[in-house]
């Protein structure tokens, strides 16, 4: 451990490490095109209390610094379970959000915060829930990058909501599976795709709210699958996880059932997967083994499967990763209390 | 014809459409013309040329019809005015670019090496041109985009261009190259045929020589020969026909295929000696190989270079997919960063490169995940270096992942559970009252839970099955089962003790017992099971003396029964002598008569049993007071 690590740690000047007070899951980068060298990273802590809190961060690109602002940081009942920016903020148009930039979080419900200059408001909760104030804790959601106003959450009540953001009400709520919904992932502005415990990848067409296509079967029955990336340089591909594996299936969407690839490389379980937001061919993940994995997907794999072309060491489970646009030259990852900033 | 005027170029301005003409008769893809420079002998450098080939946009709106060779013509104007405006950038980076009427992206690779190429000088002797020049002999080069760059330094660039074919001549002092993005062989016939027909001193092979001009005075077998003897003045006529375009046979899948005919026609019509010019456009059909139909597909304006989702762009060079020329001409020039052996062209090659690119917009260009570039925080990946896990693992896999998905959900359902006992409003957020949740509280949480569910299911398994097996279900059915049972065990001892009982006299009164009953519940469950929810408290009666009872019973004046109903509705009073049973005698009397009782009150006074019982006829049958009166005073006499 001591070796790779400091091998790793060799390189220290180009990567930028966090060390947060407690441990962190939750994380996600701003994609303000505010200030090229001033981006803002939120993590969400995970403490399995009541009180848990969102940090925001700022990473100076010429400093390779990273230092939380103290008064942007706010309070969160139980560990929120996933942050996101809001993905283009100089676009959105409704006049709650043009004064700046928009956070949203998912944990009991979804709730949208604004980041202003010294202080962080929130601005809504979404509830669905008809018969009293609480509605069924969600897992995940997800930020329609072509159409702003819409979110998607997936929740352990099976069903996937679609909410209209700007008008505060559900678009659509759909039983998307058998089970609890783990993941959702928008491809277009009508189209997203959600992961369950039922171990299917399915596809759904708000055009179409009766029929979804399962892409995906998990080949043990039942097998969760826990999360979803889907290419957006490249609509034609997904990938997924698996529950206790180390395996990251490439879906094709026009082949159904069959994937295209399955990385197996990992000497451990699998955490966190992200494509890269400039190639339509890379992806990267990370997982149990402290690794994390850069992988190139060839046309024609060779026949001992497909090996990554690099890869990081931390020193523990690496448990979140993400690979934003806005610095797509950056690569975020979050093990046991820290977050590192590894540069590609 | 008027000779045309001489450009400032050292170049005659008419050579520019007789390599127009040249190239588009064989339809490759552009044709350059490297002159002496005057201001460094020796040095060949751009004198003029034609672009032929792909074209990435076509600026639509026209306002005069052109065809196609007056837009070739615009062009290659036009590829000349952006390379005069970037390299003025260049020179002068403060001053703003001088706007052209394309810019670089609107240019396909091929436009792009043509575009480059202006840049480019030779020493006689020295590059493709140069060496034309110097041995003074056509050189014919296959496969030019795999040239070695010493052969040809343009290779790097040609492969970009996917320019396969280069032929350079010697030419009125100056060098003529021609290339194509095909592979053509070498023919020497070709050759002959552009010098001959475009540029130099014809054959006397009449049928070779297009004469379109119809002042010049012919014989009648077409021959032109005599008016150009002088190269000078056949170029010149050769130049000063309509600007038509004359290879309407060849541009089949031109835009301008339509127009084509008409036009030939109008030549036709509009010279003499057709016949001549009939043939010798014929001529030129044989010798145009059909194949090379690639790059004038203009109705397609697809630009053979264009991005295509499905390519695969290497991106160990660390290329944006999406940009077309710069980006791959970004990637010769890195490469020729990296070899180490750099000629002076290419140094010049990438000094011009680095100045266009500077002018240029921004490029963004991928990260390089080549493993070289020192400054990633990745390593390669090796894979006989087997890592063995640093990481032990211990605990279950994906822990935190798993949490994430399944705890916190649980955390945020207990809380919901807990808080709900709670009235008021709430803002969403749970009431901090909460205790601290942590693993042990909820692994015995989860432990209590399956303990509570076995018994449940004990349960469910002695009590009679009514169909469902919910948890409430069961409970009912325990309540139900539990109820008939003491009910049973009350009669049973009852019954046993009657005989008993009747020897023995009520020796003190005692205090009156109400009871109230309610109806259990709601009324989810049948009907029938109305009968028996009446609550038995712990009778703590005593056992009263019969003869009492029975004396009181027979007594008539103490018998007391008044029964009301008003629909559905039935109010039973009545006043007896109290005897054991009696109570439940008379709901059961009750029961039978279709009633169910709503509320039963009793006391007991003084021997007396009164009795105020409200009841409903269940479903639709009714009974008259006077038969429900009947029946109770029956069982009252009942002893």
């Amino acid at each position: 451990m001591e070796n790779s690590t400091q091998e790793s740690n060799l390189r220290s000047e180009i990567c930028v490490t966090y060390d947060s007070p407690y441990p962190i899951y939750a994380m996600a980068v701003t994609n303000a095109a505010a200030s090229p060298h001033l981006r803002r990273i939120a993590v969400g802590s995970f403490i399995e209390e009541f009180n848990n809190r969102v940090d925001i961060l700022s990473f100076d690109h010429d400093a390779l610094s990273l230092k939380p602002t103290p008064s942007l940081s706010f309070d969160h009942p139980y560990p929120p379970t996933k942050l996101m920016f809001h993905p283009t903020p100089s676009a959105s148009t409704s006049t709650a959000t043009s004064a700046g930039n928009l956070l949203a979080s998912s944990g009991d419900c979804l709730r949208l915060w604004e980041l202003r200059d010294t202080s962080i408001e929130p601005i809504s909760v979404f509830n669905n829930s008809k018969t009293s104030e609480f509605c069924a804790p969600l897992t995940s959601f997800d930020w329609n990058e072509v159409e702003p106003r819409r979110i998607g959450t997936s929740s352990i009540d099976t069903t996937c909501t679609i909410w209209d953001i700007e008008k505060g009400v559900v678009e659509t709520q759909l039983i998307a599976h058998d089970k609890e919904v783990y993941d959702i992932a928008w491809g277009e502005a009508g189209v997203f795709a959600s992961v369950s415990a039922d171990g299917s990848v399915r596809i759904f067409d708000l055009r179409d709210k009766e029929h979804s296509t399962i892409i995906y079967e998990s080949p043990q029955p039942d097998t969760p699958l826990l999360r979803l990336a889907w290419n957006k340089q490249d609509l034609r591909y997904m990938a997924t996880i698996l529950m206790d594996s180390n395996k990251i299936v490439i879906l094709d969407i026009r082949s159904p059932t069959m994937p295209v690839a399955e990385l197996e490389r990992h000497q451990a379980s699998v955490n966190a997967i992200a494509w890269a937001p400039q190639s339509c061919r890379h992806i990267c993940s990370a997982g149990d083994d402290g690794q994390a994995l850069l992988w190139e997907l060839p046309t024609v794999a060779g026949p001992n499967g497909i090996d990554p072309i690099s890869m990081y060491t931390a020193g523990a489970e690496i448990n979140q990763l993400q690979w934003s646009a806005a610095q797509s030259d950056w690569i975020s990852i979050a093990f046991a209390n820290k977050l590192q900033l590894l540069k590609v | 014809m008027a000779m045309e005027d001489q450009s400032q170029e050292e170049v005659p301005e008419n050579l520019k459409k007789q390599l127009a003409l040249a190239v588009r008769s064989i339809q490759w893809s552009y044709a350059i013309f490297w002159s002496i420079s005057s201001k460094q002998p020796g040095v060949l450098k751009w004198g003029d040329g034609y672009y032929n080939g792909d074209i990435k946009t076509r600026k639509t709106v026209q306002a005069e019809e052109l065809n196609a060779d007056q837009l070739g013509l615009q062009r290659s104007e036009q590829l000349r005015e952006l390379y005069a405006s970037l390299s003025a950038g260049e020179t002068s980076p403060q001053a703003k670019r001088p706007s052209a009427a394309l810019s670089p992206e609107d240019l396909t690779d091929t436009e792009w090496y043509y575009l480059v190429c202006m840049s480019f000088v030779f020493n006689v002797g020295q590059g493709l041109p140069g060496r034309t020049l110097a041995k003074n002999q056509t050189i014919w080069l296959c496969n030019a985009h795999r040239a070695d760059t010493k052969v040809f330094s343009r290779s790097l660039l040609a492969k970009s261009a996917s320019i396969q074919t280069i032929v350079c001549f010697p030419h009125l002092g100056g060098v003529v190259e021609l290339g194509v993005t095909e592979l053509v062989f070498e023919d020497h016939k070709l050759i002959q045929n552009i010098k001959t027909s475009f540029l130099e001193v014809p054959y006397p092979n009449v049928s070779k020589i297009p004469d379109p001009i119809p002042d010049n005075a012919r014989n009648n077998n077409g021959l032109v020969y005599p008016q150009v003897n002088m190269p000078e003045t056949s170029l010149n006529q050769l130049v000063e026909y309509p600007e038509v375009n004359i290879y309407s046979p060849n541009n089949s899948s031109n835009d301008f295929g339509a127009k084509q005919p008409n036009e030939e026609l109008n030549m036709v019509e509009d010279i003499d000696g057709e016949a001549c010019q009939m043939q010798s456009w014929q001529f030129m059909d044989d010798e145009i190989s059909n194949c090379v139909n690639n790059s004038t597909n203009s109705s397609d304006c697809i630009s053979q270079t264009c991005d295509n989702p499905e390519d695969i762009v290497p991106i160990s060079n660390g290329k944006k997919v999406t940009d077309n020329g710069m980006h791959q001409a970004q990637e010769s020039n890195q490469q020729k960063l990296n070899s180490s052996d750099l000629r002076g062209d290419d140094i010049h090659y990438q000094s011009v490169l680095s100045n266009l690119l500077k002018t240029s917009q921004q490029l963004i260009l991928g990260p390089y995940f080549s493993n070289s570039n020192k400054e990633s925080s990745f390593i390669s990946w090796r894979k006989d270096k087997l890592w063995s896990s640093q990481i032990p693992q211990t605990g279950t896999p994906q822990r935190l992942l798993k949490k994430v998905l399944i705890e916190v959900a649980r955390m945020h359902e207990r809380c919901q559970h807990e808080s709900g006992k709670y009235d008021g409003k709430r803002d969403g957020l749970p009431k901090p009252e909460i205790d601290e949740i942590d693993r042990n509280h909820v692994l015995s949480e989860r432990k209590r839970r399956e303990k509570i569910n076995e018994r449940f299911l004990i349960l469910g398994s002695l009590v009679p099955s009514g169909g469902k097996v919910d948890k409430v279900s069961i409970l009912d059915r325990t309540i139900e089962r539990l109820r008939e049972l003491e009910k049973r065990i009350e009669e049973l001892e009852s019954h046993r003790d009657v005989g008993m009982l009747e020897s023995r006299t009520r020796s003190k009164p005692y205090d009156a017992i109400e009871r109230t009953s309610d109806n259990y519940g709601t009324n989810k469950h049948g009907n029938s099971k109305k009968s028996l929810t009446n609550k038995r408290k712990a009778c703590d009666m005593e056992e009263p003396g019969t003869d009492n009872g029975c004396s009181l019973l027979r007594d008539s004046s103490t018998d007391n029964v008044t029964v009301s109903v008003v629909d559905k509705d039935v109010l039973i009073e009545m006043r007896s002598p109290w005897r054991e049973s009696l109570l439940l005698e008379v709901m059961e009397a009750i029961s039978k008569l279709h009633l169910d009782s709503q509320t039963v009150r009793s006391s007991n006074t003084d021997g007396i049993l009164s009795l105020t019982i409200k009841a409903q006829f269940k479903g639709s049958k009714t009974a008259s007071t006077g038969s429900i009166t009947q029946v109770l005073q029956k069982v009252i006499r009942r002893c």
